[in-house]
């Protein structure tokens, strides 16, 4: 087709070929006809035309040359899959999980280690959350917190990831949630979780609650059936504990290959040359994520540690606190309660600074100067050993004095514990030692206590719990730091007393966030016992630069100068000359 | 739902097509085919196309309709080996691409507002031609399940072809969210041709 349009003055005229709306213009002509310039128009016809000569002047106007790039992703046939596709058996019920009314979608996005354009484009073109889960017809018991989707979306792209929530955010949900969306997609079938022994049932007790279709088997059993289900088990997803590890290394066969491994309180390898850490690192896997509240413990080479399982050599125990936190921070998700559960109850410290009763006083001064003496005179031959031993016995001395059993911390516990039950609140009683809290348990009796630790066999804990949580006229429950302090839920009560300190302020955020988690009932009081001029007194100077260490790395904070303890510190507790050299203090 | 339905839902392919316009870099397409599920099949899109002076001044107002229709759109359906039912876009002058295809293509969203929200609001003196020059764009909107679309006026019978083909998918899939999708992979892409 041409167009001839001829424009009423003699200064020019033009003529197209091509189809504007079909294969569009191919050329135009212009012919000058008595001016050399035409007269600017309204929309700027005249700038070509300013330029032209008298006579014709062809402009080309071509198609442009599209240059395209085309990516097919893989498909996963339904046979495939471990899971049945339930939108092609289920009934039409309405999803549980929507965007939010300001239609807020949760997307997924490439982690930043994805290299390869087509596995980029992959991941950034899936469905936002909500779209996965109401196309399967998926249910969750609750709605999710935005955060939470967040960090299923955040592992779901991730083959190599930290979830490092502080401790009550629901690290279980988010991680049962993208296991359980990955099988549906196909992109996992089969699934190593390996978590400590006494949170194995807290995890099948989980994946009932989050992904009831998925199946979960729990390796145990005697050495034939757990080879059987080490190697051939049909089950998608297979939950170990960290001890069985030791037992079955001989059963995980080199071709016992898995699409993901998880580990739980995955602090436990922290020691890089621990047999426990060797032996997760040799597990065959394509996908490795680490779930840990307290990444960082004692020191940054912690997550050294984590790291061998995750990508072994990325991280170097030389690093800086700063340059670590900088090459992290695509494979960690860490969100505090503070930042993302502000309509969590809040927590409330409370720190009971007690004075020792005379009789405490005075063994404790005895047993100070004597151990004192005892190390000033080993000199050069005194180790972190014998420190840590006259630490022990002075921390217990704070607590209960051995010859007359006197202990101020225990009548001031006493009387906060009167007001707890005389309100129908619960609480719960943090101890380091067992036979401080048998102590309590006889001192008070009044109150019923219930006792949980590691004298208390594993099958009984559950029922611990279960009576602490039904009882009405149970409102004490004591417990152990290593017991009780990771796994448990323990919203309903209110209180928390620590009555001795940690050595590790992670382990004690550990204890404390049993109570102040999601569903916590109310606000949390936590009463943290220090009996003055004391050790503990000491100690609590130590742990506060703790704090700040973690700080460093998972923040933008200003690097502390004291990045750990040395034996010159440990030392120092009791002005001891020592030998040079850092110690890992919580070994 | 019963199970024949349920099994044809999950062969359906769905096309979404949009063209972001980058300031310095010109126009890039996008194209992406979703299965039932909103999962990815296909992506295809353009390395970045810029229209020359003589070509902004001589179409004018048909400028977009041919880039984007004619030629980005139809390229990018063309290259693409699925077939989708339908294809959606949320640029209005992305629907000329319907005089060179067989398939229903629908506007999806408020007509009024399509193509704005990119561009941060209507763009002064900038008019949109979707079928001949010089003549004001038609379009046929309706509801469909959650979601509002829109048709050329000419091809009004792709409404009930849509309606037909799109039942089973537009109560519980949002059609104007793979848009942010496409996009997201064109700056991805775009970023690594850098």
């Amino acid at each position: 087709m041409s167009v001839d349009h001829e424009r009423g003055s003699p200064a020019w005229c033009w003529s197209a070929a091509g189809d504007p709306l079909g294969a569009g213009l191919r050329t135009l002509s212009v012919y000058a006809k008595a001016m050399e310039v035409a007269p600017a128009t309204d929309d700027g016809m005249a700038v070509p035309l300013s330029l032209a000569p008298r006579g014709a002047v062809k402009v080309p106007l071509a198609p442009p040359r599209i240059k395209t790039r085309h990516f097919v992703f893989p498909q996963v046939a339904d046979d495939q899959k471990v899971l049945p596709d339930a939108q092609s058996s289920a009934p039409p019920v309405p999803p549980t999980l929507s965007a939010s009314h300001d239609q807020r979608f949760t997307r997924i996005r490439p982690p930043g280690e994805m290299i390869k354009l087509e596995d980029r484009l992959y991941y950034a073109l899936q469905p936002p959350l909500e779209t996965i889960v109401s196309g399967q017809l998926l249910h969750f018991p609750f709605h999710p917190f935005p955060y939470q989707l967040e960090g299923v979306a955040f592992l779901y792209a991730r083959y190599s990831a930290v979830l490092a929530d502080e401790m009550g955010l629901g690290k279980t949900m988010q991680a049962i949630t993208a296991i359980r969306l990955l099988l549906h997609s196909g992109e996992l079938r089969r699934v190593l979780l390996i978590c400590p022994k006494p949170l194995v049932t807290n995890w099948q007790r989980e994946f009932h609650h989050w992904a009831p279709e998925v199946p979960v088997s729990v390796i145990e059993g005697d050495q034939a059936k757990r080879r059987w289900q080490w190697q051939l088990g049909e089950s998608p997803v297979r939950i170990a504990n960290y001890e069985l590890l030791h037992r079955d290394r001989e059963l995980l066969a080199p071709d016992t290959h898995f699409d993901l491994v998880v580990l739980d309180e995955s602090q436990r390898i922290k020691n890089r040359s621990s047999t426990t850490a060797q032996i997760v690192r040799s597990i065959p896997r394509s996908r490795s994520w680490a779930l840990t509240g307290t990444p960082v413990e004692n020191s940054p080479e912690d997550l050294v540690g984590i790291f061998e399982f995750l990508s072994p050599g990325f991280l170097s125990p030389n690093l800086k606190p700063r340059r670590m936190g900088r090459l992290v921070s695509d494979y960690i998700l860490r969100r505090t309660k503070d930042r993302v559960l502000t309509e969590l109850p809040p927590k409330m410290f409370r720190d009971a600074d007690v004075t020792l009763t005379a009789e405490q006083r005075e063994t404790y001064r005895l047993a100070e100067d004597e151990g004192v003496l005892r190390l000033s005179k080993m000199g050069e031959a005194a180790t972190i050993q014998h420190v840590f031993e006259l630490v022990l016995r002075l921390k217990q001395i704070c607590n209960f004095d051995p010859a007359s059993g006197a202990s101020s911390k225990l009548e001031r516990l006493a009387a906060d514990l009167e007001e707890v039950a005389a309100s129908g609140q619960k609480a719960l009683v943090f101890s380091q030692w067992v036979g401080t809290l048998d102590e309590l348990r006889r001192r008070l009796a009044r109150f019923r206590p219930l006792a949980y630790h590691g004298g208390v066999p594993s099958h009984r804990r559950d029922e611990v719990i279960r009576r602490f949580k039904e009882e009405a006229d149970r409102p004490l429950l004591l417990i152990s730091y290593g017991a009780g302090g990771v796994g448990l839920n323990l919203q309903f009560a209110r209180y928390v007393f620590l009555f001795d300190r940690w050595w590790n302020p992670a382990v004690e955020d550990q204890a404390i966030n049993r109570v102040h988690r999601i569903g916590a009932a109310g606000p949390v009081t936590v009463t943290r016992f220090l009996a003055l001029a004391t050790i503990e007194e000491r100690i609590n100077q130590v742990l506060e630069e703790k704090r700040e260490i973690f700080d460093t790395i998972f923040s933008d904070a200003e690097p502390h100068k004291h990045l750990g303890l040395t034996r010159h510190e440990i030392f120092g507790l009791f002005q001891l000359k020592t030998p040079a050299g850092p110690i890992d203090l919580a070994a | 739902m019963a199970k024949a339905e349920a099994g044809e839902r999950t062969s359906i392919t769905l096309g979404f097509l949009t063209v972001v316009e980058h300031e310095q870099h010109g126009f890039f397409g996008g194209y992406l085919l979703l299965n039932a599920s909103a999962r990815p099949l296909e992506f295809h899109c353009t390395a970045p196309i810029k229209p020359n002076r003589a070509q902004e001044i001589l179409y004018g107002p048909t400028l977009r309709p041919y880039l984007y229709g004619e030629q980005i759109a139809h390229t990018l359906i063309s290259k693409s080996t699925a077939k989708p039912v339908a294809v959606c876009t949320d640029e209005p002058a992305v629907l000329a691409v319907r005089e060179l295809v067989s398939l229903p293509v629908a506007l999806v969203g408020d007509p009024a507002s399509a193509g704005d929200q990119q561009r941060g609001g209507p763009a002064a003196g900038r008019s949109v031609r979707i079928d001949a020059a010089h003549q004001s764009p038609r379009l046929v909107s309706f509801e469909l399940g959650r979601n509002r679309l829109a048709v050329a006026a000419q091809y009004e019978g792709d409404r009930d072809e849509l309606g037909r083909r799109l039942t089973s998918l537009a109560d519980h899939l949002d059609l104007a969210e793979p848009f942010e999708r496409i996009r997201g992979a064109i700056d991805e892409a775009q970023r690594a041709g850098k």
